[in-house]
């Protein structure tokens, strides 16, 4: 889900446009029977989404379920992918996409600059929804969100030996012994680290760089290598991909840094030109609701936002975690400078 | 057209349209679509900026930034690195096969080919398996025989030295081959004439057998150098953990977000000169005078007799089998039939799981596998088609200016595999031409990688058929296309057929210019074999990779069984 | 008008001219041997006959019309000729049968007629009991054979041959001159016969084209060509002949190093500087002084070989010029004897250089 970023840089100065006028605030909106009416009349909504197929799939037959008659189209591939192909797709005025959501929020960040969201709003996420977890407009809001934490193998790491912060991962006895994926290819790992950079600074990746600390690309991977057991500790990846490798039996604990724990959002939108206004509205209210947002969560180890959702018992519940928010608009800009310095400080 | 034929009983001629002038132009036109078109895109890439004004500022970064520099640095050490232990596996190694009675030659030579036929990438992550300095196989048996703490090990891949190991692992093939040629052509009166006035095995050896091959093993040398230099996959695989970039990988990183075109392209335009560089100097080192000269076979080469050294010989050789070959494939089975990575393989922890999850769960198997077989069949296909009339216009100067056909259809070969991904996404990803997503992206990109070799392939054949072959079809009323349909063709017909497999192999092991250009509905079998690395599925990873193993070998098998093939005509023909 | 005309030819390869200027006219029916050295451009204008090569300049009708020229060519495919190869060209791939069918089913003749013309042929050309080999199983002469049949077969308007024979040995060379002269007049194709080797132009002829550096240099029959070259070149190239030089003393008589010829035809101008060539076998050697000394040379013999059907003798002249002589085995003179060689006027033929 959480895939390197791809080409994107040209696919948008090919499609970047003029900025457009925002009116202030969100239109919140209900799921009427006018609504579900004229979405029928439509009879099929297209979905890009970077979600597991399985969970996808699920969620598409939900849907489908409780509105007979309005047919899901799910468009899935990695995020990264869905946010260029919607750039390609713009680019060369092909409106195909009424709702999309991807695991990045840097991509919705640039989609509303570039002026193709709507400023729709659930009734229920205006409702329920934390303020940093909805766009102030109503562009866009949090469909998901995931973890990118500490984490140990058990087998090689007793659990009061285990570090309790990323202060702790400067320790010698960690040298050599760490994993970590790269902000350059996973998003998860911008948004962590531009997270982190005002609560531990530079300073602390300098410091970390010098740890001899196993460099790998993806945010799924680091909890592959502590199950393999070829590292002992991640300083970061997905917190979802530890909770299902220990579902699965692997040795490994999850860590839950006392300075924070970096949050990545994953935002859904409705787009302007969507060929089936109606129809993508039902859709884009129907994923925030209580139902979709627990399917999120027990099939793909995903958090949310909705405060219905029941988590599995033996997960810490969001609200028990200090969350250090990065912010998406600002991430932008800050893009460049994070992969200049985490090449000087980690040598790629 | 001509005076009347009364009395005679055979009708005079009559001709139908000759073809050959517009689909000569057409193929000309598809050569510089192939090749000049991304070039050209590069360069103008390379040469402005985000808002398409000239500057040079693409290539000053180049010069002042210590993070684009360095990749440089490292990624020519590492090739001289590869360039020097091909050299070392591979020379002794012909030496043995070509000039001794070595028993087994046979079998070594269907190794190297198994070698040969392995995607280096697939083999980085075999090593990965292997020797990664904890995880690895290699590390834990070391630990477990001498009872070690854990993090102690023996070996470890994620460093310069591994990552020059795990590539020179494959590319000692492109050495060996060459040089064995050139030993199976060194005539054996040369070294008998040294041999005669009393010189000792080792002296002839070093005054006469090595000097005669050297410019083979400089040349085969080069070639590995180029192939290191500019490949992807295992550098990506490998040094990003070691914490360095290679020139490949530091392109690679330039297209994440925010992509940086233009630097990317800048940055390729010195990898594509060291390319073109390596050729060229590869080329002059054959083109010398004396070295053809050796063509001539005088009977067949004096086999020496090893006597008691067999046992060392085959000591060196079961070695460098089982480093680069025999260990890689048996940790790739092992993974795949067992649940996790490292684990022995009993028959308690026996599992399919990985078979049913590439095949049944993992929903982009299928389509891959689809994907990289059409575009196998339909590259070979057409590559072998396109291959054999631009040889034919080129060696036969067809048209004026022929040979530019010839030496476009070369170029590619000093156009690094990423480069040409950056050239073909620059040049059919705009409005004007909508391609990337689609697998015609892909197809151009195959058919411009593998279009050297299979040109080079037809035009080594064509100087062995005498031209006077084709003038006569064409006297008694052949057309141009006629007479390379029925004459030419079917004399070339097992060269056609060496060349369709050796291209449909290239295809389906073929990563570093794809990576820039596969999309999700587009994936290649190598593609997602270097996804699910970046994930960490290595079992999938071995179910797959052994799959493109196993096809590979089958294709090799059956096309050296093809009653057109001459024995290990295979083998010969990769250089 | 003849059937084959080739007017003002000529091809050049960069600053290279291979053919300058060539014109020539060919009967139907006649054999023409084009007859040179290496590099005369003998070779380079055949294949512009056979519309393999464009002319630079001139150009070639058959029939009267135009079949090349600089402005664009026949291709070769749509001139109903047949060639036959230095190298025979046979498709290494296909049996003699196939080999020789090949050019019947390009005309898209019916089976039956394809396999009675093939038969015929095979049978003309005695290849019959061959028919299902492969030509990497055939002899050099057999493989020659099959390569005529294959020309003959579609019955082409102009046969060319390009050195046929030059790759046989010397027992077979003679025997397939003889038959391919036997094929000729069997089937009486205009044949443009290209060959270095004077012998095998001399037999099979009916008109022989001597060509020295890209341009004609004499025409003529076989006869006219040895007994009466007119230039240096052909007769040297010709062989059997000496050369003598001198100055014109007047229209016929020719002072060469103080020995007085008279010859048979006249010299273009007074006091020019001009060869005179005499066949070998015509010259007559007597050992005493003759009573006039015109066409008389005196000398001395330094070499005589026997060779069996006669003798051959090396006579320096008293200008120091050596000559041969060929004359009868009877009556040797040895080494050292002075001798009188007779140079019948008839014999002398005054050269242009």
């Amino acid at each position: 889900m959480d895939r390197r970023t791809f080409l994107t840089g040209l696919l948008l100065s090919t499609a970047l446009p003029l900025l457009p006028a925002f009116a202030a605030g969100p239109e919140v909106y209900d799921v009427t029977p006018d609504l579900i009416a004229a979405a029928k009349t439509e009879g099929v909504v297209v979905f890009y989404t970077s979600l597991d197929v399985a969970a996808a799939e699920k969620l598409a037959a939900a849907f489908e379920q409780k509105y007979p008659g309005v047919k899901v189209k799910v468009e899935r591939s990695g995020s990264e992918r869905v946010f260029q192909r919607i750039g390609q797709e713009y680019g060369s005025n092909i409106r195909n996409v009424d709702v999309a959501e991807t695991s990045d929020a840097v991509h919705f960040a640039i989609f509303k600059k570039n002026g193709w969201l709507t400023q729709f709003q659930p009734a229920e996420v205006s409702k329920l929804w934390p303020e940093n977890a909805r766009d102030k407009d109503g562009a866009y809001a949090a469909f998901r969100a995931h973890l990118s934490v500490i984490a140990y193998n058990t087998k090689q790491v007793k659990a009061e030996e285990a570090p309790k912060s990323f202060a702790d991962l400067l320790l010698p006895k960690w040298k050599g012994r760490m994993v970590k994926a790269h902000p350059g290819y996973s998003g998860t790992i911008m948004t962590g680290t531009h997270a982190l950079l005002p609560v531990l600074g530079w300073e602390y990746f300098q410091k970390l760089g010098q740890q001899r600390v196993m460099q790998v690309q993806s945010s799924t991977e680091p909890p592959k290598k502590l199950a393999q057991g070829e590292r002992s500790i991640e300083a970061d990846g997905n917190e979802y991909n530890v909770f299902m490798l220990k579902e699965s039996g692997a040795p490994i604990e999850v860590v839950y840094a006392t300075e924070g724990t970096p949050i990545t959002i994953g935002n859904a939108a409705i787009f302007k030109n969507a060929p089936h206004p109606n129809a993508a509205k039902l859709l884009y209210a129907f994923i925030f609701s209580k139902d979709a947002q627990q399917l999120n969560s027990d099939v793909g180890g995903l958090r949310s936002f909705h405060p219905g959702v029941v988590e599995k018992p033996e997960r810490t519940p969001l609200s028990k975690i200090k969350l250090l928010y990065s912010d998406p608009e600002k991430l932008i800009n800050e893009v460049e400078t994070i992969k200049k310095k985490y090449e000087e400080y980690f040598g790629t | 057209m001509m005076s009347t034929r009364a009395g005679l009983s055979v009708p005079a001629i009559k001709v139908s349209v000759d073809w050959s002038k517009p689909l000569f132009a057409a193929l000309a036109a598809l050569l510089v679509a192939l090749v000049l078109l991304p070039l050209s895109w590069l360069i103008f890439y390379a040469i402005t900026d985000d808002t398409a004004k000239l500057t040079l500022s693409n290539f000053a970064g180049l010069v002042s930034d210590p993070t684009l520099r360095r990749p440089f640095v490292i990624a020519i050490g590492m090739s001289l690195g590869v360039g020097a232990l091909s050299c070392l596996f591979a020379t002794p190694l012909a030496w043995l096969v070509s000039r001794t009675d070595m028993p087994g030659r046979s079998i070594i030579r269907a190794f190297v080919t198994a070698s040969f036929v392995t995607p280096p990438f697939l083999g980085a992550i075999a090593w990965e398996i292997l020797a990664a300095p904890n995880s690895g196989v290699l590390n834990a048996i070391y630990r477990w025989m001498f009872d070690l703490d854990p993090y102690e090990h023996l070996f470890d891949i994620y460093t310069i030295e591994g990552l020059v190991f795990a590539i020179s692992c494959y590319t000692f093939p492109y050495v060996f081959t060459l040089v064995s040629n050139a030993l199976d052509r060194v005539p054996s009166d040369l070294e008998e004439a040294s041999a005669i006035q009393g010189a000792p095995l080792f002296t002839t050896l070093r005054r006469i057998t090595i000097p005669l091959v050297m410019p083979a093993l400089l040349a085969g040398t080069l070639v590995a150098i180029l192939q290191a230099l500019t490949m992807f996959g295992s550098p990506a695989i490998l040094a990003l953990p070691a914490g360095f970039h290679v020139i490949t990988t530091k392109i690679w990183s330039l297209f994440q977000y925010p992509a940086k075109p233009h630097l990317a392209a800048a940055i390729s335009v010195p990898l594509l000169m060291f390319a073109v560089l390596l050729i060229w100097t590869q080329k002059k080192i054959l083109g010398r005078r004396g070295y053809t000269t050796l063509g001539a076979k005088s009977g067949a080469p004096r086999l020496i007799a090893l006597g008691r050294w067999t046992w060392l010989a085959w000591g060196f050789a079961g070695a460098l089998l089982l480093l680069t070959v025999i260990l890689p494939y048996l940790a790739l089975i092992e993974t795949a039939l067992t649940r996790t990575v490292g684990q022995r393989l009993t028959f308690d922890s026996f599992t399919l799981h990985h078979f049913h999850f590439v095949f049944f769960e993992f929903s982009a198997t299928s389509l891959a596998m689809r994907n990289t077989f059409l575009l196998g069949v339909m590259t070979a296909t057409l590559g072998t088609a396109i291959a054999l009339v631009t040889a034919y216009i080129a060696s036969r100067n067809v048209v004026k200016g022929g040979w530019i056909l010839g030496y476009l259809a070369t170029v590619p070969i000093a156009i690094p595999g990423i480069v040409l991904g950056v050239g073909l996404f620059l040049a059919y990803s705009n409005s004007f031409v909508p391609l990337y997503g689609t697998l015609w992206i892909l197809l151009i990109a195959f058919l411009t990688i593998e279009m050297p070799a299979a040109y080079q392939q037809f035009s080594s054949a064509f100087k062995s058929v005498h031209v006077e072959l084709e003038e006569a079809s064409r006297i008694l009323g052949a057309t141009r296309m006629t007479a390379l349909r029925t004459i030419t063709a079917p004399i070339l017909r097992s060269n056609a057929v060496a060349t369709w497999c050796f291209i449909f192999i290239g295809t389906i092991r073929e990563l570093s210019a794809m990576i820039l250009l596969t999309t999700a509905d587009t994936k290649l079998v190598s593609v997602i074999i270097y996804d699910l690395n970046e994930s960490g599925d290595l079992g999938a990873i071995s179910v797959l990779g052994l799959m493109l193993l196993i096809v590979s070998f089958a294709i090799i098998t059956v096309a050296n069984r093809l009653p057109v093939f001459g024995g290990a005509k295979l083998i010969s023909l990769r250089g | 008008m003849s059937f084959l005309e080739l007017s003002g030819l000529s091809k050049r390869y960069g600053p290279l001219t291979v053919v300058n200027n060539v014109s020539l006219s060919v009967e139907r029916g006649h054999v023409v041997c084009l007859l040179g050295p290496s590099g005369c451009g003998k070779t380079t204008t055949l294949r512009m006959i056979a519309g393999f090569a464009d002319p630079n300049d001139g150009e070639i009708r058959v029939d009267g019309k135009v079949i090349s020229a600089p402005s664009g060519s026949l291709p070769p495919e749509r001139r109903n000729m047949s060639m036959i190869f230095q190298s025979y060209a046979l498709w290494p791939h296909m049996t003699v049968r196939e080999n020789v069918a090949y050019g019947l089913q390009l005309r898209k003749l019916d089976k039956r007629k394809i396999q009675e013309l093939v038969d015929n042929i095979l049978a003309t050309a005695k290849l019959s009991n061959l028919a299902e080999r492969y030509p990497g199983e055939l002899s050099g002469g057999q493989q020659q054979r099959v390569s005529l049949a294959r020309a003959l077969v579609v019955e082409p308007n102009i046969l060319l041959l390009d050195e046929p024979l030059s790759n046989l040995d010397s027992n077979l060379r003679e025997e397939m001159r003889f038959e391919i002269r036997r094929l000729h007049d069997q089937y009486r194709y205009t044949t443009i016969y290209v060959t270095h080797d004077q012998a095998e132009a001399m037999t099979t002829a009916d008109v022989v084209v001597i060509m020295n550096g890209g341009s004609v240099e004499q025409v003529g029959s076989p006869e006219d060509i040895y007994e009466r070259p007119i230039s240096e070149f052909v007769a040297r190239f010709m062989g059997g002949s000496n050369i003598l030089r001198g100055r014109a003393l007047d229209h016929r008589t020719v002072d060469c190093g103080g020995v007085k010829l008279v010859c048979a035809n006249e010299a273009p101008q007074k006091d020019d500087q001009v060869a005179v060539s005499i066949r070998q076998h015509t010259i007559t050697i007597a050992t005493q002084r003759p009573e006039e000394p015109t066409n008389w040379a005196e000398g001395v013999v330094v070499r005589n070989v026997y060779l069996g059907a006669n003798r051959d003798y090396v006579i320096e002249l008293a200008s120091g010029e050596r000559i041969r002589v060929v004359t009868s085995t009877s009556s040797p003179v040895e080494n050292g004897r002075t001798v009188w060689c007779h140079l019948p006027p008839e014999h002398c033929r005054i050269l242009t250089s």
